[in-house]
């Protein structure tokens, strides 16, 4: 009767992720470009990746891109979104509002996501550098100037942080009243009290934002994907290929130039370096509140 | 768990039924599959529905099985289709796949005798050649030309040396105002280019295949050209959202795609479309979709016939409208009709198909891109960066010249 009732869940698993997954590995060792039998070339893919620099020209630029992106993306949507969750806890009247307001643009759909940002950042009409302009900062080429192009991208997934402001909300909420009034019976400030007491006992909510946040952005496809496809051109990851992220050239590979048994390797580097990752998060990050 | 074993088993064969059911079918010898893009308009659909029913009529017993895929998908499909043997009998092909298919030996050369060559555009069926042998035949083509602002430039320059000066007199005009919207070094900037080289009697690529060529003086010149135009086209003004529309440039290079687009958004905007300005030879690239027979086909004679019926002067006008281009069969009757359509045409008359090379998309994109650019932002000269991209090039295919 027990496998009866986890059956659905299993046949799942298997037929859609197990069966994939374990394809792809078989895939990886070999050459396939979808359409003629798939050849056994063992490593060959994962060596080529890593050293050979004709047949993967950008290989490591992507790694980099994805990297710098990670670096910058992850604390400013964390950060963003811890402040707009200690505004939102902070307010009495008008919290739903608020939260709704703030969560619209995880909602907003990629697509639109595009075009609205390809448009606040235009160099001639952009509101932006409209903004900017007014305390007399010069306006920007932010899609199209190589240097602000992640920046310019990191700033898009901070404004859609809502997921993380609701988590954090609810860290916020989780918080005990009497230990902020014991604090304040002690004699300490507003300040005092947010880095002696929030930032610790959030400290689990941030772990798990910390762990989540780097796994997405490492992932990093649609976004970038939107905002350098317009007009049906063909996406090669921004200018001088500073918005190649590892996805977004995996699935270059994939699905432009018939390499999909080079494009499963990468996913399997992209795995084991998200769980190496992770796990050293897991060993030298603080977890626990305190 | 044996029970989750068996469904398991059941939702994989049935999975596999649904892929045969949308393939090949039974070969029954009367039913002939064939694959498309899915209707662009209603009234797409309407005509591919006529000329079917025609070649139904024209071949009693005949019934043809008209598959529709979105666009976005097609490929993948159609790949998964042929990898597992249930590819239809025939179906349409990006040109740049063409040559990838004739490398695997999944598509069949064209047959001796079926077509009169010299009725196609000659582009067009170019594209369909690979290792010199005819793999398919054209459905429809596309190409790119210059748009240019009827307000800011009166007459349409001709050459690369009235291009450069109208461009600067624009600019100087008003600072505001970019002379062209110079293509980037992306895969979109990629594509046009060949068309510039051979407007200076280069190539990208020898004809046999075997020779890097767009290290030559004649590709040098062409990128230099646009290096040159970036003095009177500011990117800052041209990185706007369409600074040709909103009349910050005077010049463009696009496609028919962007015409009732234009005049859709833009009412106001008067603008003209002409062919490239060259340097030596009035030449364009190409795009486009081509037909082609899949090595499975148990009706190939019959698929070769619809083809050809597709493709021929009496339908190939409507069925090219339809899929959004213009038609490939010299003789058919162009449906888009307009001053803009003819300067596309005359382009058409003198456009090159890509190079016959299985990796050419990858070298587009990663090779021949990122070498625009270098230059066009000023990272490297036209010279080294072209000279660099050869060298690349050649490693990738392994080729010595």
């Amino acid at each position: 009767m027990g496998w009866l009732l986890v059956t659905p869940a299993l046949v799942y698993f298997v037929v859609f992720l197990l069966y994939p997954a374990l394809s792809a590995l078989y895939y990886s060792f070999t050459d396939w470009n979808l359409r003629t039998d798939a050849a056994w070339v063992g490593l060959a893919n994962y060596a080529d990746l890593m050293f050979d620099d004709v047949k993967f020209p950008h290989f490591w630029k992507s790694v980099r891109v994805t990297l710098q992106y990670t670096l910058i993306a992850v604390p400013l949507t964390m950060a963003a979104a811890l402040a707009q969750a200690l505004l939102v806890n902070a307010i009495r009247r008008g919290q739903n509002l608020f939260r709704l307001l703030l969560f619209l643009p995880v909602v907003t759909a990629e697509a639109a996501v595009g075009a609205i940002w390809r448009w606040l950042y235009d160099p001639q009409y952009g509101l932006i550098n409209s903004v900017l302009g007014l305390v007399g900062i010069p306006g920007q080429n932010w899609l199209n100037t190589p240097e602000l192009v992640i920046p310019a991208l990191a700033f898009i997934s901070a404004w859609q942080c809502g997921i993380s402001m609701i988590i954090y909300l609810a860290g916020l909420k989780g918080i005990p009243t009497t230990i902020n009034e014991a604090a304040v019976i002690d004699g300490a400030g507003p300040w005092q009290r947010f880095w002696r007491v929030t930032v610790p006992m959030l400290r689990p909510t941030t772990f798990y934002l910390l762990v989540t946040g780097v796994i997405a952005a490492l992932q990093v496809f649609g976004l970038v994907y939107v905002i350098f496809s317009g007009n049906g051109r063909s996406v090669t990851g921004g200018p001088e290929q500073s918005g190649l992220s590892y996805v977004l050239h995996l699935y270059l590979f994939a699905f432009r130039y018939d390499a999909m048994g080079a494009a499963c390797a990468m996913s399997f580097i992209l795995l084991v370096f998200i769980m190496i990752v992770t796990a050293v998060q897991f060993r030298f990050v603080k977890q626990e509140a305190a | 768990m044996s029970r989750g074993v068996a469904v398991a088993v059941l939702a994989v064969t049935l999975a596999a039924c649904g892929g045969q059911g949308s393939g090949g079918g039974p070969g029954d010898g009367k039913t002939l599959t064939f694959w498309m893009y899915q209707d662009r308009t209603p009234q797409a659909g309407q005509v591919m529905e006529k000329v079917r029913k025609d070649f139904e009529k024209a071949n009693p017993g005949v019934t043809v099985k008209l598959v529709k895929i979105p666009k976005d998908d097609y490929n993948t499909k159609l790949g998964g289709a042929v990898a597992g043997k249930s590819a239809p009998d025939a179906g349409i092909l990006d040109q740049p796949l063409v040559s990838k298919y004739a490398l695997d030996g999944t598509i069949k050369e064209v047959p001796a005798g079926l077509i009169d060559e010299s009725a196609y555009y000659k582009g067009a069926l170019d594209t369909n050649r690979a290792g010199g042998k005819l793999y398919g035949l054209p459905a429809d083509q596309t190409t790119v030309a210059l748009f240019y602002n009827k307000k800011l430039v009166p007459a349409p320059p001709k050459s690369w040396d009235e291009l450069k000066q109208v461009a600067a007199q624009v600019h100087q005009a008003n600072a505001e105002v970019a002379g062209m919207n110079v293509p980037k070094g992306d895969g979109y900037g990629a594509w046009m280019f060949p068309g510039v080289v051979h407007g200076a009697g280069g190539q990208m690529v020898d004809d046999a295949g075997k020779k890097v060529l767009f290290d030559q003086p004649q590709a040098v010149e062409a990128l230099q050209l646009w290096v040159d135009l970036l003095k009177s086209s500011p990117r800052k003004i041209t990185d706007s959202d369409k600074p040709f529309e909103n009349g910050l440039a005077a010049m463009t290079i696009s496609g028919p795609w962007d015409v009732p687009t234009i005049r859709e958004q833009f009412p106001d905007l008067d603008f003209g479309v002409a062919p490239l300005p060259y340097k030596s030879e009035p030449a364009g690239n190409i795009g486009g979709e081509d037909s082609v027979v899949f090595s499975t086909s148990k009706n190939a004679d019959l698929a070769w016939k619809w083809l050809a019926f597709l493709t021929s002067a009496e339908n190939n006008g409507a069925v090219a409208d339809a899929f959004g281009g213009f038609p490939a069969h010299l003789k058919a009757q162009v449906v888009a009709g307009g001053p803009e359509q003819a300067a596309f045409l005359e382009q058409l008359k003198v456009a090159h198909a890509r190079p016959a090379v299985p990796q050419w998309i990858q070298v587009n994109d990663e090779i021949i891109a990122p070498a625009l650019e270098s230059a066009l932002t000023g990272k490297a000269t036209a010279q080294q960066a072209l000279t660099d991209a050869a060298a690349k090039t050649r490693s990738l295919l392994g080729w010595n010249g």
